[in-house]
């Protein structure tokens, strides 16, 4: 039985997580506000054109939550200006003006897709062939990039783009690239059947379900190519294109290629916005500027201050149905909080 | 003014005797060891320098100014400038005007040696003459300065920040007992030759307090003990002074001749180099100035912790601050007494022996061609191949200028020679050096760009490239942009603050060029600490040791210190800079060619 | 450069027996050294590698399979730019590993 309770809970960014806890709230009987930074809902995935494994097209996933957020408050193009504690709430006072009183926050404030340029020697914004996962999904979007050249003749995939690189600052595995990869290079051979693709990788991480299937089809069905070294310089020929260096580290050998197009993994990172949201709740953050849940095995929703919980990639790198099935676990949380706190 | 005792002797002076004796034996045997450890041409070059009337007269000129007077210490830190001249200039003139009394009033004691210094002891005042009033004003009054300077050491101790040092040295056991013992010198001698005033003579110092001791003590007992004491005390002060940091007051006098003479370090201990060591004061200014110095761990391998530690003969630790330097030559720079730090552990590494050594025979020049016939041969370097907004830029400004260019290692190349040379390794250095000069002569270029001021370096000290002009790239767009072959346009609302790597500022002494180039194509602001006195990047091949983890407060620090101003952007002009900036950085760092081919018209 | 890793007998890599006194003292030095995840970055953008078949990713696995030999001849060329150290992403210091290998090679109880 449902407990009758109107309480007004905060959902802070408007991403996938942040949406799916909504709409879980509101199911659970509770009155979830989003506060999205942006102009409109749907984070990173709607930017996104397929989902691997099953090349579910992102609008897909995004479509049901229109009708299921039709009676939660939302304001987009709006930031959390400051959080404050009080006795046995929280009030949150927006960029817009307003103050939210509520009785639990749920920070689903995702992530930030790595700045290709910082990786300079991989060229993004200095040679005109080189693009990131990104801006892939966008041409497959829209088909407009001036960077995507019409007959490519070969195209490489560079896995690990500011992920488990102390240089980039990211120690951590931004566990999608590996999959995105793969998926954005059988979508490329789809459409470009006679181009040679080449995924450059440290390690190939395909975890889950389906995800080792997906990469026997690229490796018998598409004849993409693996070579396992991590792309060390690139440079651009007298023609335009892009030259690629890489040790083969299976024979041992270097190896170069010339290519038309190179897209750049970039990898989930933390979002630095968000640490003075975090300092100004005493939140913790971890090593790699993610949030730091209450603990990695049964608490990875909840923190250690009462009423405050996570959702989704804000506390570290996650696929789309993690995400989902986090902010689910985490609107539950929020409910099991306030039923302990009424009695 | 005559003699007062008829043999011109008291057992008081003994202590001093022993003292000085020791002092003058030890340094006139340490004279001769370190002309045997030079070089026989190195020997030969500074006795001949001695003679040679030009560089005597600068010898003795350099001496007064910076031993004496301080005068690079004044332009730094006027308080503790005025501190050290005080007290050197005015013990100098105390002994000059020691000896000249003595030679004028009472000439046939000029022989011995405590004499000057004790000249109010044993002497008595006949008559008072004018010339005689003169001489006890200027003892009088150098004393008093030397009493000021005391002072202000003394507060130093207590609160160094006041002079504005964040960090000063710690002092070893012997160091403290020669800093008491000089402290208590000067108030000693003013204490007896007040109690003997009345008998020598003295001025406006001495008179009153003798008038006050005697009305105070009304008897003549206590100036014995004093002047006892004031001998015992100098006696000490030069017994200790050889194991003392206060060893750099001799050891200077002899480094400025030896450099003067053009002698330079070869071995880090022997010859040039001991004198270095012991001419340092230990007064802790690179402490400051070393970029390590952020972290704590690291405070103590600075310069003058390497010139104790080679005093001290702790093998493990001179090797350990040898090869964690950054080599970026602040402290160089910044030393009164311009000990070559950077140099010192540079030789230190020569020393090693490692098994494998490596060697380039096996290739060959003619396997790097260089296609084209332009004058100008761009060699990019290794570290550029990792940054290729600056090729890039490069080349785009090159042809916007209309110059017909090459690039030598298009495809890489060979290292410039170097990280090896700074690694200590010369004989590696010269086998690139070399291979790569065979590369250039066969370009039958004019002109070698570079965009690195790591080779810029080695190709303008170590390489011969006789007709051919070796220059940086923000040296040659700079001439570009003065003489109108580069249109730059400048972008008034952005702000820039121009980074001197290491290599080229204090290393080749470009500083002005850049800031000109960067001037045409945006406002300029200073970096906290600039120009000679730049923080280095953190980014230095020039540590063998420190580990990119551990370097990464220093780089933090030093754009800090870059970004005082609130800068829209960064600007180096040094592929290894770029690229440890931007790890950290939280605005754009850009090379200057990148800056100036965004900012150029086509 | 041929690695050579062939399969005939003779030359299987007993772990049990081989010395690894110099892995073991170089990451007693240089303990970044064991974190080498082998991407082959260092290997790729080395300028001797073409000279002499110089990988820091080769002569760090060299010397834990007891495979000295090898780790001379690949050293010989290198010319200690640094620009492993600049592409490593766990951050080693390649150059501190490089130059006590060259140093502790023949004597691997020498003092650094």
């Amino acid at each position: 039985m449902l407990l009758s309770m109107k309480e007004t809970i905060l959902v802070v960014g408007g991403g996938i997580a942040g949406m799916e806890t909504a709409v879980q709230l509101k199911a659970l009987g509770l009155t979830p506000v989003i506060v999205e930074k942006n102009s409109s809902l749907g984070g990173h995935v709607a930017q996104w054109n397929r989902l691997f494994p099953d090349m579910t097209p992102a609008s897909k996933v995004l479509e049901p939550y229109d009708e299921a957020l039709k009676e939660v408050d939302i304001y987009t193009d709006t930031e959390i200006a400051s959080i404050n504690s009080l006795q046995k709430e929280y009030a949150a006072v927006l960029s817009n003006g307003k103050t939210l009183r509520c009785k639990a926050v749920v920070f689903a404030t995702g992530f930030k897709l790595f700045e290709a340029e910082k990786k300079e020697e991989y060229g993004y914004g200095i040679y005109d062939r080189v693009i990131t996962n990104r801006d892939l999904e966008r041409w497959f979007d829209t088909r407009s990039d001036e960077r995507v050249p019409a007959k490519p003749a070969a195209i490489g995939f560079v896995h690990c783009v500011g992920s488990r690189d102390v240089k980039a600052g990211n120690s951590q595995c931004s566990k999608v690239c590996c999959i995105t990869a793969i998926k954005q290079a059988i979508e490329m051979k789809e459409l470009f059947p006679d181009t040679e693709i080449y995924c450059f990788y440290m390690d190939l991480r395909l975890f889950g379900k389906k995800y080792e299937d997906f990469y026997i089809n690229a490796q018998r069905d598409y004849g993409i190519h693996f070579i396992r070294g991590r792309v060390s310089e690139v440079a651009e020929t007298i023609d335009g294109r892009v030259q690629v260096k890489a040790e083969d580290t299976l024979s041992g050998k270097p190896v170069k290629v010339k290519l038309d197009l190179l897209v750049l993994m970039s990898g989930i990172v933390c979002d630095r916005a968000n640490n003075e949201l975090a300092r100004s709740v005493s939140l913790p953050l971890d090593e790699d500027g993610f949030f730091r849940s209450l603990d990695n095995i049964a608490g990875v929703t909840r923190t250690d201050r009462k009423g405050l919980f996570l959702a989704g990639t804000c506390s570290g790198p996650k696929t789309v149905p993690e995400t989902l099935a986090e902010a689910r676990s985490a609107a539950l949380q929020v409910y099991q909080y306030l039923k302990a706190k009424k009695k | 003014m005559i003699d007062r005792l008829a043999n011109g002797f008291d057992p008081f002076v003994i202590p001093f005797m022993v003292g000085m004796i020791f002092v003058l034996a030890y340094c006139g045997i340490g004279i001769l060891v370190i002309l045997f450890q030079l070089s026989r041409e190195d020997r030969r070059r500074f006795l001949l320098s001695l003679v040679k009337p030009a560089t005597a007269w600068k010898n003795i000129k350099d001496i007064f100014l910076n031993c004496l007077i301080h005068v690079k210490l004044w332009k730094r830190n006027r308080v503790l400038g005025f501190m050290h001249s005080s007290i050197a200039f005015g013990w100098f003139m105390i002994i000059v005007l020691g000896h000249l009394e003595v030679w004028l009033f009472v000439p046939e004691r000029i022989r011995l040696l405590y004499y000057p210094i004790f000249f109010n002891f044993f002497v008595a005042e006949t008559e008072t003459t004018l010339q005689g009033a003169v001489f006890f004003f200027l003892m009088d009054f150098f004393l008093l300065l030397i009493l000021v300077g005391i002072a202000l050491a003394m507060i130093k101790r207590i609160r160094s920040r006041f002079f504005g040092m964040r960090r000063t040295t710690r002092a070893s056991l012997l160091d403290t007992i020669g800093l008491y013992s000089l402290w208590s010198i000067f108030p000693l001698r003013l204490i007896c030759e007040s109690f003997t005033a009345h008998i020598s003579g003295g001025s406006f110092l001495t008179v009153p307090m003798n008038h006050f001791f005697r009305w105070f003590f009304g008897n003549e007992l206590n100036y014995l003990p004093t002047w006892w004491a004031y001998s015992i005390a100098l006696g000490i002060f030069m017994l200790v002074l050889p194991f003392t940091r206060y060893m750099h007051i001799p050891a200077e006098m002899m480094l400025i001749p030896m450099r003067n003479a053009g002698l330079k370090v070869r071995h880090p201990r022997r010859g040039f180099a001991r004198i270095q060591v012991l001419s340092c004061p230990g007064c802790g200014v690179c402490i400051d100035a070393c970029p390590m110095s952020v972290r704590k761990e690291n405070l103590k391998d600075c310069t003058v912790y390497l010139n104790r530690q080679i005093r001290h003969h702790n093998e493990r630790r001179i090797t350990e601050i040898s090869e964690k330097c950054l080599m970026c030559g602040k402290c160089s720079e910044v030393c009164q007494v311009g000990v070559d730090g950077p140099l010192m552990r540079l030789k230190q590494r020569e020393l090693k022996k490692y098994s494998i050594n490596q060697h380039y025979r096996n290739i060959r020049p003619d396997s790097f061609p260089v296609e084209g016939t332009g004058k100008v041969l761009y060699f990019a370097g290794c570290m550029t191949h990792l940054t290729p907004s600056i090729r890039k830029a490069t080349m785009s400004l090159l042809s916007k200028a209309g110059i017909e260019a090459r690039m030598m290692d298009p495809d890489g190349g060979l290292c410039c020679g170097r990280p090896m040379l700074m690694a200590g390794r010369q004989e590696q250095a010269r086998e690139l050096i070399r291979l790569n000069t065979a590369i250039i002569r066969a370009s039958g270029c004019d002109t070698l760009l570079l965009t690195c001021p790591i080779c810029y370096r080695i190709f303008k000290e170590n390489y011969k490239l006789d007709g051919i002009r070796v220059v940086h790239h923000s040296v040659y767009f700079n001439e570009l942009i003065q003489s109108g072959l580069l249109k730059v346009s400048k972008d008034e609302s952005r702000t820039l603050v121009y980074h001197d790597p290491c290599e080229l500022g204090r290393g080749c002494g470009i500083y002005e060029e850049p800031r000109e180039a960067l001037l045409a194509a945006g406002n300029l602001v200073e970096a906290h600490q600039n120009h000679a006195e730049s923080i280095c990047c953190g980014g230095s091949l020039g540590s063998l040791s420190l580990n990119y983890e551990k370097r990464r407060e220093i780089t933090l620090n030093a754009f800090e210190n870059l970004t005082a101003e609130q800068p829209d952007a960064v600007v180096t002009a040094c592929p290894l800079c770029l690229n440890t900036f931007s790890h950290y950085a939280d605005r754009p760092v850009e090379d200057l060619a990148v800056v100036l081919d965004k900012a150029s018209e086509s | 450069m041929d690695f050579g890793f062939s399969l005939s007998p003779s030359s299987a890599i007993e772990l049990d027996t081989l010395d690894s006194a110099l892995y073991r003292k170089l990451c007693r030095i240089e303990p970044g050294a064991r974190t080498c995840i082998a991407c082959g970055s260092c290997s790729a953008t080395c300028t001797a590698a073409e000279h002499s078949g110089m990988s820091v990713r080769k002569l760090l696995l060299g010397l834990q399979r007891g495979r000295k030999a090898e780790v001379e001849r690949m050293l010989s060329n290198c010319m200690l730019c640094g620009k492993c150290t600049m592409v490593c992403p766990r951050g080693i210091n390649t150059r501190r590993v490089i130059l006590t290998v060259c140093r502790l090679y023949d004597n691997v109880e020498g003092t650094l």
